[in-house]
């Protein structure tokens, strides 16, 4: 197999050649160091590399695997995460000047999940500065770049995992989604992330954004990498005061079972055409996975859309005050140490009142309370990953943002588990995402939509041109 | 209903925040300041006075059940 194959197998595409002696884990940790010495520069993924790690861990899963110690799938399986994920004595800059050389003592909950299945630790990852913001063009690191064509932004703020997926330099990496962090460059680089319900998953030792708003998931190159990462990292930790004490499934198990039968409510009305509206391609995209889903026997119901426009109020609120909150004291000392774009939006938060920020918890809570009632006519809800495809770094306007709709952050508000999987490309070969949202600790129904609809698809097998 | 912040009243808020922000921060600042007081405002139409906070935001439902 050559070396680019080797990179971009699958995660159960890897476990099987390694379980079956055709590769090790060294070898898939050789294919991907490559891999990233040729592509990445164009990209800036990677802000750590732990290479000498990474080969230490893939000798040791060697040595288990052959033993016949075997600790399930992502054994041997080379990821990477997010740069605000705490690693003990690694770095974790949150892409940002203000921890350019902080070494955390402890790791998040996630990295030790994580580490006890056996996946070997490759780097960590470009981000949007604190996750907050946009590419940050006067952080110490150089923003990420879209491997479907490097003058466009691949979207944050996890950009760095989507990026480093979509060129095959990962097999698996952690996102942190507050108001759309893991979905957006999942939809903009095509690959799958999935944003769980809120508690599902430890926020232990990620670097806040939100309290309130942030989820830490995975994203992959398929529904299925998707869940078997997820059933790793989720279960209960006391360590998280938000942590939901529920059983964790087995993601995988109902993968297969198909959609015939399911009612998929589409939010359109009242919030699709808001302002600029979505992109043309984009809704073409979108119709076009809609039919599909009802080729496999699912019904397509329309809901109404205007408690899914009005969350984006609520969520930008209660973000940039938490943000604030969070940030002050670093603020007030070291003002300089914050890239230009995250200082202006944290910022904002400086000037809401108490009052403001009451006012977004109330209505988070009622405006929840009408997303969730819908679950009584629909199974799931389906919308674009994005409004619009990525857009040039030359031209980003990040006001034109708040014009379209936003297809994410009703989800953040809500708590609801969220994936988006690739649906399609624009004419200018740039990727679109499909959203499929389901009701709380129901990640299964969300994953085994999606899955169906990878699997009558051909979009999550496409590669960036590098 | 939003009350348009001007330029002084945000040198004042800033003060007040114990913000030392340059006249050019704070003129990039006052678009957003209040796009954000009036998403603020705008939530506000939707309340009713017993609404009360997600401050507890439990999607376990088990305080709801009990």
């Amino acid at each position: 197999m050559e070396a680019n194959e080797i990179a971009y197998l699958s995660i159960t595409g890897a476990a099987a050649a390694l379980r079956r002696n055709e590769l090790s884990p060294v070898d898939l940790i050789d294919a991907l160091l490559k891999r990233i010495e040729a592509v990445d520069d164009k990209l800036h993924c990677f802000i750590t590399m732990t290479a000498d790690l990474a080969c230490k861990q893939a000798q040791q899963a060697e040595r288990e695997l052959r033993s016949g110690s075997d600790r399930g799938p992502l054994h041997g399986v080379p990821i990477a995460l997010k740069d605000l994920y705490m690693t003990k004595g690694i770095r974790t800059t949150c892409h940002s000047a203000v921890l350019q050389n902080w070494v955390p003592d402890v790791n998040a909950t996630t990295v030790t999940k994580l580490q006890e299945a056996g996946a070997i630790l490759l780097g960590k990852l470009g981000m949007h500065e604190f996750a907050f913001g946009g590419p940050s063009v006067d952080a110490p690191f150089p923003a990420v770049r879209n491997p479907w064509n490097t003058a466009h932004i691949p979207g944050g703020s996890s950009s760095g995992s989507g990026a480093a997926l979509a060129a095959g330099l990962c097999y698996g990496a952690l996102g942190s989604d507050t108001g759309g962090s893991i979905r957006t460059p999942s939809s903009h680089c095509g690959v799958v992330g999935i944003k769980p319900t809120y508690g599902r998953v430890s926020r232990y030792g990620v670097v806040p954004l939100s309290w309130s708003l942030d989820h830490a998931g995975p994203m992959a190159r398929s529904v299925e990498d998707c869940a078997i990462m997820l059933a790793v990292i989720s279960g209960y930790d006391a360590k998280d005061p938000a942590s939901a004490n529920i059983a964790v499934p087995d993601f995988r198990s109902g993968l297969e079972d198909g959609i015939k039968g399911l009612r998929v409510g589409v939010p359109r009305a009242g919030w699709f055409d808001e302002n600029l509206g979505v992109d043309r391609e984009t809704e073409t995209a979108f119709n076009q996975a809609l039919e599909i889903l009802k080729n496999l026997g699912a019904t397509i119901i329309d809901i109404g859309g205007k408690p899914f426009s009005l969350a984006r109020k609520a969520n930008q609120t209660i973000l940039i005050c938490e943000a604030y909150a969070y940030h002050e004291k670093t603020y007030q000392e070291t003002p300089m140490k914050f890239g230009s774009s995250v200082r202006r939006r944290m910022l904002e938060g400086a000037f809401l009142s108490a009052a403001d920020y009451i006012s977004a918890q109330r209505a988070r809570a009622i405006l929840s309370d009408q997303i969730h009632a819908n679950f009584a006519r629909v199974d799931v809800f389906a919308v674009p990953g994005a409004a619009r495809p990525p857009e040039a770094f030359a031209t980003m306007d990040p006001n034109e943002q708040n014009l379209r709709p936003n297809f994410t952050n009703p989800f953040n508000l809500s708590g609801l588990p969220a994936v988006c999987v690739p649906c399609g490309f624009t004419s200018a070969k740039l990727p679109a995402g499909l959203q499929i949202i389901a009701p709380p600790f129901q990640e299964s129904i969300a994953l085994r939509v999606a899955y169906a609809y990878e699997r009558a698809t051909e979009w999550h097998k496409h590669k960036p041109p590098l | 209903m939003h009350q348009q912040i001007l330029i002084d009243d945000l040198r004042k808020m800033a003060e007040r925040a114990g913000l030392n922000l340059s006249e050019d921060e704070l003129r990039r600042l006052l678009p957003g300041v209040n796009r954000s007081k009036k998403q603020a405002a705008e939530l506000r139409e939707l309340l009713a006075s017993t609404d009360e906070p997600a401050s507890i935001f439990d999607l376990t439902g088990e305080r709801k059940a009990k």
